[in-house]
């Protein structure tokens, strides 16, 4: 994990805090420390055999160096069966959370709707 | 492969005969196949063909490919106006649309073909994506000038403007080889240009452009056909196909059971289309707009198992794609006047899911009120044409269209393609 410093620019400068959850047991954990935080926090739900989410990684990897006051975290819809949970019908899908609640929702590689939708959240 | 001169030019006057005499037989079967009268396009040049400077392609077309070439008609440019960064005289809302069939070995096929490596492409046709979305199936891209669909063994790729589209075949079938996919099938079709004369090569004319695949395709690709299927108007439906195997091969093989379905719309309902301008001040981004402008108009709704990605492009103008299981749909919107145009694409499954594909139909139409479309199909050759015109021709008329011509095409390997044409009954 990084996110030393929040940076305006791509992600070669900035190190990437994305967290990947592999197993049930580490999504519970993150899920826990989520609650018990007031941190607005990003899943990103994504898949391996998925282009659009290849494509916008970079790009989520840049904002979870700058927005260090959120939380990111990754899982594989193939992984987890938590995405059917949060109802994931094609990736990406990100989902904001805050306090346990949704937030928010974007489905799709939409860099810009993402970053303007983050920033809103956390201005709130 | 070289020619001496005497031998090229009894071939174009070959290829001329045969154009003249397939017109006239084209213009009779349409006279004869329907009760519609020819109606006046008000909005297109009433008698074409008149500029006949057929471009001969400059080296002998071989054996295989029957070509029926006709030039499109020149234009006369209405309106100024810059759109996209182009300071072109109207933005060119008919695309032009390539399919891609590959086999290989493994399930992923297409959709490991890296970002960079679709950066590339991209950037030989001269457009970008703006968007982009995946399921279990397939990946959907919009595009700056529309929409690219990954699927394992299949590629959409259909661009609007001035994109020089073919010129993705080349860099494409490096990269496809370079993960151990073959080319098994090409299919690229048309309209006929708004603007023709402001496509740059190998867009300059239909000629130009089945030359272009002619020389990129592999010689494996041995059936081939290239034919313009004509209308009651000066609009056209291009089609060129190159397939690797034949109908009977492609029947037993099963590999048919999804048909496609192209619509272009002109002539945008004014109020209707005014819908897909962004509103002054509005700075959100083209995600956000075009979610707006997805549920105002209703496109959502057209098939409710749809998800529906819309962006919205700025000062005006709209592209979606929609998602349902293995199926795609997409429309793209050019909504300024003068030069209005809409189309909207989708794929299906014919047997059991007809009624489905023309309630889309109708609904998807009924958004613009257009005062001309055309619908063409590509579908498998045991499909009855006759019923599929007439259906569709049925799907329409609550909407006040009448079919004013259709025709029918057959290409060995790619399947039928049917072309119709609509207007409003007049009062």
């Amino acid at each position: 994990m990084g996110g030393l410093f929040s940076s305006q620019s791509t992600a070669e400068e900035g190190e990437s805090a994305v967290i990947a959850v592999h197993s049930a047991g580490e999504w519970a954990k993150n899920w826990q420390s989520h609650t018990q935080s007031n941190k607005l926090m990003i899943i990103d739900f994504a898949a391996s055999w998925c282009g659009p989410c290849r494509s916008i990684e970079p790009a989520i990897k840049a904002m979870s160096a700058r927005f260090t006051n959120a939380v990111f975290l990754k899982v594989d819809v193939d992984e987890l069966p938590v995405s059917k949970q949060w109802k994931v019908q094609a990736v990406p899908t990100f989902v904001l959370v805050k306090r346990g609640q949704e937030v928010g929702r974007i489905v799709g590689a939409k860099k810009d709707e993402l970053q303007r939708t983050i920033q809103l959240h956390l201005n709130m | 492969m070289s020619s001496s001169r005497e031998d090229l030019l009894l071939r174009l006057l070959l290829l001329r005969l045969l154009h003249l005499a397939s017109l006239c037989l084209q213009s009779l079967s349409l006279v004869a196949s329907h009760a519609c009268h020819p109606p006046p396009f008000s909005h297109l040049i009433p008698s074409a063909h008149q500029n006949s400077s057929i471009n001969p392609p400059p080296s002998p077309l071989s054996s295989h490919v029957h070509a029926l070439v006709s030039p499109t008609p020149s234009t006369p440019f209405r309106c100024f106006y810059h759109r996209r960064g182009m300071a072109v005289s109207g933005f060119e809302g008919f695309e032009k649309r390539l399919e891609l069939h590959f086999s290989g070995h493994d399930s992923l096929g297409l959709r490991r073909l890296l970002c960079d490596a679709l950066a590339q492409v991209l950037d030989a046709v001269q457009c970008t994506v703006v968007s982009a979305v995946g399921n279990r199936y397939f990946d959907a891209y919009i595009l700056s000038e529309s929409s690219l669909f990954v699927y394992p063994c299949k590629m959409v790729l259909k661009t609007c403007g001035t994109t020089q589209l073919l010129r993705s075949v080349p860099c494409l079938l490096r990269h496809t080889a370079e993960l151990g996919l073959r080319l098994r099938a090409c299919r690229y079709s048309r309209g006929s240009f708004i603007f023709p004369r402001a496509q740059p090569f190998p867009h300059t004319s239909f000629a130009e452009e089945v030359l272009y695949l002619e020389e990129r395709l592999p010689p494996s690709l041995a059936f081939r056909k290239a034919c313009v299927l004509p209308s009651s108007g000066s609009h056209s439906w291009h089609v060129y196909s190159a397939s690797s195997a034949d109908d009977d091969e492609r029947l037993a093989a099963g590999s048919w059971s999804t048909f496609t379905v192209e619509v272009c719309m002109t002539e945008l309902d004014r109020s209707l289309a005014r819908r897909f301008f962004r509103k002054k001040g509005d700075e959100r981004s083209g995600d956000a707009v075009g979610a707006d402008m997805t549920d105002l108009t209703e496109i959502g709704s057209i098939n409710p198992r749809t998800l529906v990605c819309g962006f919205a492009f700025d000062p005006c103008g709209y592209s979606m794609n929609g998602l349902d299981r293995d199926s795609y749909s997409t429309i793209h919107v050019t909504p300024e006047e003068g030069h209005s145009y809409a189309s909207f694409e989708c794929t299906g499954r014919w047997a059991g899911g007809r009624a489905e594909v023309l309630d889309s139909l109708r609904k998807a139409i009924g958004v613009f009120r257009p005062g001309a479309v055309s619908v063409s199909f590509c579908m498998a050759p045991n499909v009855d044409e006759n019923q599929v015109r007439s259906a569709v021709g049925d799907a329409l008329e609550p909407l006040g269209l009448c079919c004013r011509s259709q025709a029918a095409e057959e290409f060995p390997g790619a399947g039928t393609v049917t072309y119709q044409t609509f207007t409003p009954h007049r009062e």
